[in-house]
């Protein structure tokens, strides 16, 4: 690791820099002087980052598509007001990774690893890689059902995957990641565009805010409904990410109420753009929508373009890309945050990739594998990507209380601990959303073994 | 001179080998280039102690659903 003696402050002695102390430096001068001058908005600015990628990675290819699903199998009804309900949940544990990365400056894999043995800690790495990778070639095939509606094939899908992550890891520095990634992030908004499009009935969506009407079917194709719509909100990898990218970002705890606007606004924006989803795909409700599920070609947008014209299918399929094309580069970067910490190297968008090589080439590597999946012909890809949240669910219960531990953890934590209403909150969602998991796994697996139909 | 016995609160302490005090309280108000001290890799890349946690509930479950979701991955994937 590079490094650079100074002469020390007197009375402090200065540690050793490394060249990512100093990119972090260089950061924190900012944030320190927009704090002293009170310059609000630029200090919100400069603080936004990590979680609003987080929520609006969450809203990544497979996640619209279910939404738009569920929007053409069911309608509105229950889902408009079920997917803020979820993001509400999923804020309540992006913001304790938030606080812990802020506080401990550490990443979560880094500090499960140390404080609960290296069991738990490469467990925890290994599913976290292995669930990745599946959602990573379900990202690329979101990309291709987008550039399917303008008739380009997986070679392009490829090709502009792996062109966007070589891209963002060239800047050397976590803030112009952040800042490429956040751009193209925003994009997300192209869902509520389409929903504008389709011209829905908005006292139709008001209507349904009250949870009705309740989808029908049987036990298990309601819980395989619920396991879709919460893996589409609260995964793995959005733990991992939002810790290890506080931490990098250099948030210290005097930022966690930054923190905690940021991941509020992402939450918020993921809800507003997933509704956009659903809107866009009920209206199909009534144009056999209910036939177009999971990846069936491009279902979708060729779909919205024959009911509600050109323009929102075009847009419904850019919106896909772009789906897909930020989870990628979000899910690739909390694999290579994940690898980094494991295996105890540097992991920092910061330091360079000759310093840090195993994050580096993890980034890059899981896209890459990914996308040669996607190259391979007769690839069981459809199942490859609508098993993606099974395997989620042995990892996300885990991961929750880790979480929820290391939040509470004094030692770590100090005054920075949850407090009892963000415990007794926060145990309930993890409770709710570890057994939705949990019990989509269990369900899955009698259903194979044939011992339920 | 003999060393004193580790005390309760150096069992607890997060960091190996020393007992200074938890990362949220060393050098709250120190700032070195603008980095707190606990920020600097130097300071991040010493490990924190173990935590005396058992959780034998959460390896009974990881190990069950682990087994059955692997068996239906690849079931479903045929």
């Amino acid at each position: 690791m590079a490094s650079t003696e100074a002469a020390a402050a007197p009375g402090l002695a200065l540690p050793p820099l490394t060249e990512e102390d100093l990119a972090r430096s260089h950061d924190r001068s900012r944030v320190h002087h927009a704090r002293r001058h009170r310059k609000r908005w630029y200090l919100l600015w400069l603080l936004v980052g990590p979680g609003i990628l987080a929520m609006l990675g969450e809203n990544d290819g497979p996640s619209m598509i279910a939404y738009a699903s569920d929007g053409a199998q069911y309608g509105l009804g229950f889902f408009v007001p079920f997917i803020p309900v979820l993001f509400a949940m999923a804020y309540i544990c992006q913001e304790m990774c938030m606080r812990v990365g802020a506080v401990t400056h550490r990443g979560y894999g880094e500090l499960v690893l140390q404080r609960y043995g290296r069991v738990w800690g490469w467990f925890g790495a290994g599913d976290l890689t292995l669930t990745n990778l599946v959602t990573l070639v379900a990202e690329f095939v979101s990309i291709r059902v987008g550039l399917a509606y303008f008739h380009l094939g997986s070679g392009v899908a490829v090709v502009l995957g792996l062109a966007l992550v070589a891209f963002t890891l060239s800047g050397g520095r976590y803030w112009r990641w952040e800042r490429i990634v956040l751009g193209l992030a925003l994009f997300n908004g192209l869902f509520l565009l389409a929903a504008i499009l389709v011209k829905p009935d908005v006292g139709g969506i008001v209507g349904a805010l009250d949870f009705t009407p309740f989808p029908g079917g049987s036990f298990n194709t309601l819980l395989l409904l619920l396991a879709s719509t919460i893996g589409a909100t609260v995964t793995p990898w959005m733990i991992f990410f939002q810790q290890s990218a506080s931490a990098d970002k250099g948030m210290t705890p005097s930022d966690v109420a930054h923190g905690r606007y940021d991941t509020a606004a992402g939450a918020v924006l993921a809800a507003i753009f997933g509704i956009g989803a659903l809107v866009a795909g009920a209206a199909l409700l009534t144009h056999n929508g209910s036939g177009i599920q999971g990846f069936a070609g491009a279902g979708f947008p060729e779909a919205l373009k024959r009911v509600a014209g050109g323009a929102a299918g075009t847009v419904f399929a850019l919106g896909l890309i772009e789906a897909g094309a930020v989870a990628i580069l979000t899910i690739s970067a909390s694999t290579a945050y994940a690898a980094g910490e494991c295996v105890g190297v540097s992991h920092s968008f910061n330091s360079s990739p000759g310093n840090a090589y195993v994050f580096y080439a993890a980034n890059a590597g899981v896209a890459l594998v990914a996308a040669v999946v996607i190259l391979i012909p007769g690839a069981p890809l459809l199942s490859i990507a609508l098993n993606a949240n099974v395997l989620a669910t042995v990892l996300l219960p885990v991961s929750l209380v880790f979480m929820v531990m290391l939040a509470n953890d004094e030692g770590l934590m100090g005054r920075w601990v949850n407090k009892r209403s963000t415990n007794a909150i926060g145990i309930a969602v993890i409770a709710f959303v570890g057994l939705c998991g949990a019990s989509y796994g269990i369900d899955s697996f009698l259903l194979s073994v044939h011992l339920i139909s | 001179m003999k060393a004193p016995a580790p005390t309760i609160k150096a069992h607890r302490d997060p960091l190996v080998g020393e007992t200074p005090p938890a990362p949220h309280e060393r050098f709250d108000d120190e700032m070195v280039m603008d980095l707190e001290r606990d920020q600097f890799v130097a300071e991040t890349s010493r490990p924190v102690a173990r935590a005396t946690s058992a959780l034998w509930a959460l390896r009974v479950f990881v190990v069950l659903v682990s087994l059955m979701v692997i068996y239906t991955f690849v079931h479903q994937l045929r």
